[in-house]
C-alpha cells in the first residue's frame, strides 16, 4: 500500500521513536535498581503468571468502583486489541496485497483462512467502539463532570507540576490520542469498503455508507493513526500511563511475606541506615509502585487519614511526588532533587504521622503498591534522625522503654486485675499452663477494659479452658512500636518477651489484642519467636462447638452489628470467627456496608491513639458510628441496637465517638465478650460503659 | 566549657510505693530517672550545641543499675558518664550532694546542672547543698540557660507565673526546673549501640555528709476525705454546684 518513499519516512519516524521510548524504558530501570533491596520474591515466572491472569480478567481493579471498572474493561480490552490492530495495520502498510476487509476477499499474501479474518475485524471494529466510548466516559468524568475522587485535599503535599494539573495533562493528551488514533483507524477501514458493507465490520460499514470510499483517504487515515502511536510510545514512559505495562509487572512483583510483616527496616545483610529518607532509600519494588500508579486514588477513598477535610495525607499523592520527583531528576534538569528529604519532596511530615497503618490503601490497589509501607520507612529513619516528636508519641515510647507498656505505668502493676479474680489466675512463668494469654497493655491497664479483660478470664475458667499470664513479665508486643518507626525499641520489647516466653511452658499463645495478635503471628517468628497464636474469637468458636461453653440465654432481644478490626481482619482474615459467635448469640444482626477486608479503620492504630494532637473535623470513629446507625435505621425494630467489637482499642475509640456523636442511648458499644458472657449465663454484672466512671 | 549534670536515680512513683520498716520497701520498686534531670540533662546539651564544650553526666548508683540511665544520657548528646559507686539505695540527698560533690570537684566544672527537685526531694536541696560543697552561687527553678563567655544569661521562673532573667558569672550551679526545649528523644538502636560502646567511669563515694535527716516513721497517706461524684443531667450538676458553693460562703 506504502510508496518506497511513504516507507523510509515510516521507517526512520519509527525509529526516532522506539529510540525514546527505549531511552525512556531505560531510565526508569536505572532509577528502579538504585532503590534498596526489597525481600526477597520466590518464583518471579510464577507470580507473575499469576498477576497477567489477575489483569487479565480484571480482578484487582473490582474491589472497588464496581461501575467505573467496567468502563476501564473497554480502554484494557481496547488497547490490548489496538496493540494488534496496529501491527496488522503496519502489514497492511508495508506488505502488497495485505488487505483484510471482507474476510480477507483481497488478500494476496499472506493466505489466512476468511474465519480468522473476519472474527479479528470484529474484535477491531467492536473495540474500536468500546475504546471510543470508555475514553469518552472518562474525560468526561474528568473534565466536565469534575470527579473529586480525581483531587486532592488542600493539605495534602503535591508536586508544583501536579499542583499546576500534569496528571490532566497526562489524561487529556492520552485520551486525544485514543480518540483521534481509533477515529482515524476507523476511518481508514471504512475507506476501504470498495464494496460496501462488510457484515464483521459494522461501525466501520456505517461511517462507509456516510464517507465512502477512498484510496488517498486510506493513506491519509494510515498515517494520522499510526504517526499518532509513535508519538505515544514515548510520551507514555515520561507519563501516568506508563500504568499500562508496570501495573501488571509490579502486581507481578507484589510483596509476597504476609500482609503483617514489615519489611526490616535496613535490608537484610547490609549495613546502612534504616528506613528512608530519600527516594532511593526506597526499596526498588517500591520505587517501581510509583510508575504503576495511574491515580485513580482508591487508596483515597479508603483512608481513614484522608478522610477529614483538612487532612494532610493521601497514599496516592505520596505515589505520584515520587514518580515526579525522579521524573524532574531524569528526564528533566534537576538530578539534585533526588537529594531532598522525601519530607520535603512527597509527603509533609504531618501526613506522615497520620497514617493509622490501616492497610486498606494497600489491601485496595489494584497494582499491588505499598504507599503505607514508604509512610513507615520515613517515620523510621525520622526517629533515628532525631526528629521532633509529638509529645504524646515520645511520652508513650519513653514509658514502653522503661516500662515495657505505653501507660506509664509500672510494670507490677500489669498483672493487677488478675490479683483482684476470685479463682486465681496461673502465672505461666511459674507454672505451665496449656494456653498463654497474651493480654497486652489497653487490656491490663485501661480502666474502660479491664472489666472485660476480667470477663474473658471468668469464661475461660468457666470452660475449663486452662490459661495462663505472665505478670509483670510481659511487655507490650511491639507492633504499634514497629508501625509508628521505633524499629529498636521493637527489637527491645520483642527480646524482653521472648525471653519471659522463654521461661514460660505453653502451648499456644492466645490474644485478645489483634494488634499484639498480628505481630506475635507475623513478625515474632524473624525473630526466633515461632509460637502458634490465636485471637480468642477463634478459641471460643473451638470453645462452643466441643460444648465446653453453651449458650444459654439467647440474646434475641439484640440488634448488633460487628466492626472488624484491621489488624484482625485486613491483616489476618480473622473475618468468620466473630460473625459465627455472633450468630451462635442468637442476635439480630446487621452488617455495616464497609464490612470485612473492606472495614472503615477506627483511627488508633499506627500509634495515632498516643498522638497529643488530633486532626480537626469528623473522626473516623465517628464516621462509622453514624455507619452503624443508618444499617440499623434500614431495619427498625424496638431491639436494643449495639456495636460489637474485638480489640480494646475499639472500645475505648468507639464508647468516646458514641459521645462525641451525641448517641449515647441510641447504641452502645461492647466487647463481644460482654455478649458471650450474657449468653452463657456468666454470674457477673454487664459492665456497661454509660454508667461505668472513667477513670484518666 | 566544662558542662556537668548531676542527676539522681530514684525509686519509681509509676508503682504503688512499698514500705518497709522506716522506709521505702527498696527490693521491690524500680527505680527511675527523676523526670527533672532528664530537663536538666537537655539543657546542659542545649548550651553544648550553642557553645561547645564537653557534658559529663554523673550519678550515685544507688541498685547497680544506673548504667541504663547513664547510657540514655549519652544517647542524648552527653559526652563522658560517671558512676559513684553507692550501692546504697537508702543513701539520702545529703549524702548523695556529698559524694557528687566530691566527684565534680576533680572536673573544673564551669556549670554544673541539677534537677531542681525530685520526687523523693520535693524541697530541692540537692542542687544547693552541691553549690554550697563546691563553693559556687546557686541558682534555682531555672527555664532556660544561654551562655555567653563567662557569665549565663538565666530565666528562673517564680510563682504566679512570673520570671525574672538574671545574668550570672560561671561558675555556678543551676537548678532546672525545665529545659528550654522539650526534652528529645533518644532512639532505642542508638541507646543500644552506646550501651555496647561507651565505658563508663566509675568513682569510689567519698566523704560524710555528716548530720541530715533521719527517718523516724514512713507510712502511706490516710485517706482522710475522697471525691463526690455529682450526677444527673448537667442542668441538676450545675444546681448541685452552685449549692455547694453557697454552703461554703463562696457564692
Amino acid at each position: 500500500m506504502l510508496t518506497t518513499i511513504e516507507r523510509i519516512a515510516f521507517i526512520v519516524l519509527a525509529l526516532t521513536s522506539a529510540g525514546f521510548a527505549i531511552h525512556g524504558i531505560k531510565t526508569i530501570v536505572d532509577s528502579v535498581r538504585k532503590g534498596r533491596s526489597a525481600p526477597e520474591l520466590k518464583n518471579i515466572p510464577a507470580s507473575l503468571i499469576k498477576a497477567g491472569i489477575m489483569v487479565l480478567f480484571q480482578q484487582t481493579i473490582f474491589k472497588a468502583r464496581k461501575i467505573l471498572s467496567t468502563i476501564h474493561l473497554g480502554l484494557f480490552f481496547g488497547l490490548i486489541t489496538y496493540a494488534f490492530v496496529n501491527l496488522v495495520d503496519i502489514l497492511e502498510g508495508f506488505i502488497p496485497g495485505f488487505d483484510l476487509v471482507y474476510g480477507g476477499k483481497h488478500l494476496t499474501f499472506p493466505f489466512l483462512p476468511s474465519g480468522i479474518i473476519n472474527a479479528f475485524n470484529l474484535i477491531a471494529d467492536v473495540m474500536s467502539g468500546a475504546l471510543l466510548f470508555s475514553i469518552t466516559v472518562f474525560l468526561v468524568r474528568r473534565f466536565i463532570v469534575k470527579d473529586k475522587r480525581l483531587t486532592y485535599r488542600e493539605n495534602v503535599l503535591l508536586n508544583p507540576k501536579v499542583k499546576a494539573g500534569g496528571q490532566n495533562k497526562d489524561s487529556l493528551v492520552v485520551g486525544v490520542f485514543v480518540i483521534l488514533h481509533v477515529a482515524a483507524r476507523l476511518l481508514g477501514q471504512a475507506f476501504r469498503l470498495t464494496d460496501g458493507a462488510d457484515p464483521f465490520m459494522p461501525i466501520a460499514s456505517f461511517l462507509n455508507g456516510i464517507f465512502g470510499a477512498s484510496q488517498t483517504g486510506v493513506h491519509v487515515a494510515w498515517w494520522i493513526s499510526l504517526c499518532w502511536v509513535l508519538y505515544i510510545l514515548p510520551y507514555i514512559t515520561r507519563s501516568k500511563h506508563t500504568h499500562f505495562t508496570v501495573g501488571p509487572i509490579n502486581l507481578g512483583l507484589a510483596k509476597q511475606n504476609p500482609r503483617g510483616q514489615l519489611d526490616p527496616a535496613v535490608p537484610a545483610g547490609e549495613k546502612i541506615d534504616p528506613g528512608a529518607k530519600f527516594i532511593h532509600d526506597l526499596s526498588w519494588k517500591r520505587v517501581l509502585d510509583s510508575y504503576a500508579c495511574v491515580q485513580c486514588n482508591r487508596c483515597q477513598d479508603v483512608c481513614p487519614a484522608n478522610f477529614a477535610e483538612g487532612a494532610s495525607l493521601s497514599p496516592s499523592a505520596l505515589e505520584v511526588n515520587k514518580r515526579y520527583l525522579i521524573k524532574e531528576a531524569t528526564f528533566g534538569s534537576h538530578p539534585e532533587r533526588l537529594l531532598l528529604p522525601l519530607t520535603e519532596t512527597v509527603i509533609s511530615p504531618e501526613a506522615v504521622w497520620a497514617c493509622t497503618t490501616c492497610h486498606a490503601c494497600v489491601s485496595v490497589c489494584p497494582v499491588g503498591n505499598e504507599p503505607m509501607a514508604d509512610i513507615i520507612d520515613i517515620r523510621r529513619r525520622m526517629i533515628v534522625d532525631g526528629a521532633e516528636l509529638d509529645s504524646g508519641v515520645q511520652n508513650a515510647l519513653q514509658s514502653l522503654a522503661t516500662n515495657g507498656n505505653w501507660m506509664s505505668k509500672g510494670k507490677r502493676l500489669r498483672g493487677r486485675w488478675a490479683k483482684e479474680m476470685e479463682i486465681p489466675v496461673k502465672n505461666a512463668t511459674e507454672e505451665p499452663v496449656e494456653n498463654l494469654w497474651f493480654v497486652g497493655d489497653t487490656a491490663s491497664f485501661d480502666e474502660r477494659v479491664v472489666p472485660n479483660t476480667k470477663m474473658v478470664a471468668r469464661i475461660f475458667q468457666q470452660a475449663g479452658f486452662d490459661f495462663g499470664i505472665m505478670y509483670q513479665n510481659e511487655s507490650n508486643a511491639g507492633n504499634d512500636v514497629r508501625r509508628v518507626g521505633e524499629e529498636g525499641l521493637f527489637e527491645q520489647l520483642v527480646e524482653q518477651n521472648i525471653a519471659a516466653m522463654g521461661k514460660a511452658q505453653f502451648k499456644q499463645i492466645v490474644t485478645t489484642d489483634p494488634h499484639s495478635f498480628n505481630t506475635l503471628k507475623n513478625e515474632y517468628p524473624q525473630f526466633g519467636g515461632k509460637f502458634d497464636v490465636k485471637h480468642y474469637t477463634s478459641v471460643l468458636v473451638k470453645l462452643f462447638e466441643e460444648g465446653k461453653l453453651t449458650v444459654k440465654n439467647p440474646l434475641s432481644g439484640y440488634k448488633v452489628t460487628f466492626h472488624d478490626p484491621c489488624y484482625l481482619g485486613r491483616y489476618n482474615g480473622g473475618f468468620t470467627a466473630p460473625r459465627k459467635l455472633l450468630e451462635l448469640m442468637g442476635v439480630e444482626f446487621n452488617e455495616m456496608p464497609r464490612n470485612c477486608e473492606n472495614s472503615f479503620c477506627c483511627g488508633a492504630g499506627g500509634g495515632q491513639i498516643w498522638m497529643g494532637k488530633v486532626a480537626p473535623g469528623e473522626r473516623p470513629a465517628e464516621n462509622r458510628i453514624k455507619e452503624a446507625l443508618t444499617t440499623f435505621e434500614k431495619n427498625p425494630s424496638d431491639k436494643k441496637q449495639l456495636f460489637i467489637v474485638t480489640c480494646p482499642k475499639d472500645m475505648i475509640m468507639y464508647s468516646d465517638a458514641v459521645k462525641t456523636t451525641g448517641n449515647e442511648g441510641k447504641i452502645e458499644v461492647r466487647d463481644l465478650i460482654q455478649l458471650i458472657a450474657e449468653a452463657v449465663g456468666l454470674e457477673a454484672p454487664i459492665i456497661s460503659l454509660e454508667t461505668e466512671a472513667v477513670a484518666s | 566549657m566544662n558542662i556537668v549534670v548531676a542527676i539522681k536515680h530514684i525509686p519509681s512513683i509509676a508503682d504503688d510505693l512499698p514500705v518497709k520498716g522506716n522506709n521505702v520497701d527498696f527490693d521491690s520498686v524500680d527505680f527511675v530517672l527523676n523526670e527533672f534531670d532528664e530537663q536538666s540533662i537537655e539543657q546542659a546539651v542545649l548550651v553544648k550545641e550553642a557553645v561547645g564544650g564537653t557534658v559529663t553526666v554523673v550519678g550515685v548508683d544507688m541498685i547497680g543499675e544506673l548504667d541504663a540511665v547513664l547510657h540514655l544520657a549519652l544517647a542524648k548528646g552527653a559526652d563522658k558518664a560517671v558512676k559513684i559507686t553507692g550501692d546504697d539505695p537508702a543513701a539520702d540527698s545529703h549524702q548523695q550532694a556529698k559524694w557528687l560533690a566530691e566527684a565534680i570537684k576533680g572536673m573544673s566544672a564551669d556549670i554544673v546542672f541539677a534537677g531542681v527537685q525530685a520526687s523523693n526531694d520535693l524541697d530541692g536541696q540537692i542542687g544547693p547543698m552541691i553549690a554550697a560543697h563546691l563553693d559556687m552561687p546557686y541558682i534555682g527553678g531555672v527555664s532556660s540557660v544561654e551562655v555567653a563567655g563567662d557569665s549565663a544569661m538565666v530565666n528562673k521562673e517564680f510563682a504566679g507565673g512570673v520570671g525574672a532573667k538574671y545574668s550570672v558569672s560561671l561558675p555556678m550551679v543551676v537548678g532546672v526546673q525545665a529545659a528550654s526545649k522539650p526534652p528529645r528523644y533518644a532512639p532505642i538502636s542508638k541507646v543500644r549501640q552506646v550501651a555496647q560502646t561507651a565505658t563508663i567511669e566509675k568513682i569510689a563515694p567519698s566523704g560524710e555528709a555528716g548530720a541530715g535527716l533521719t527517718f523516724k516513721k514512713m507510712a502511706p497517706p490516710v485517706v482522710t476525705g475522697h471525691a463526690e461524684m455529682f450526677t444527673g443531667s448537667s442542668k441538676e450538676v450545675a444546681a448541685k454546684i452552685v449549692e455547694l458553693l453557697k454552703s461554703k460562703g463562696l457564692a
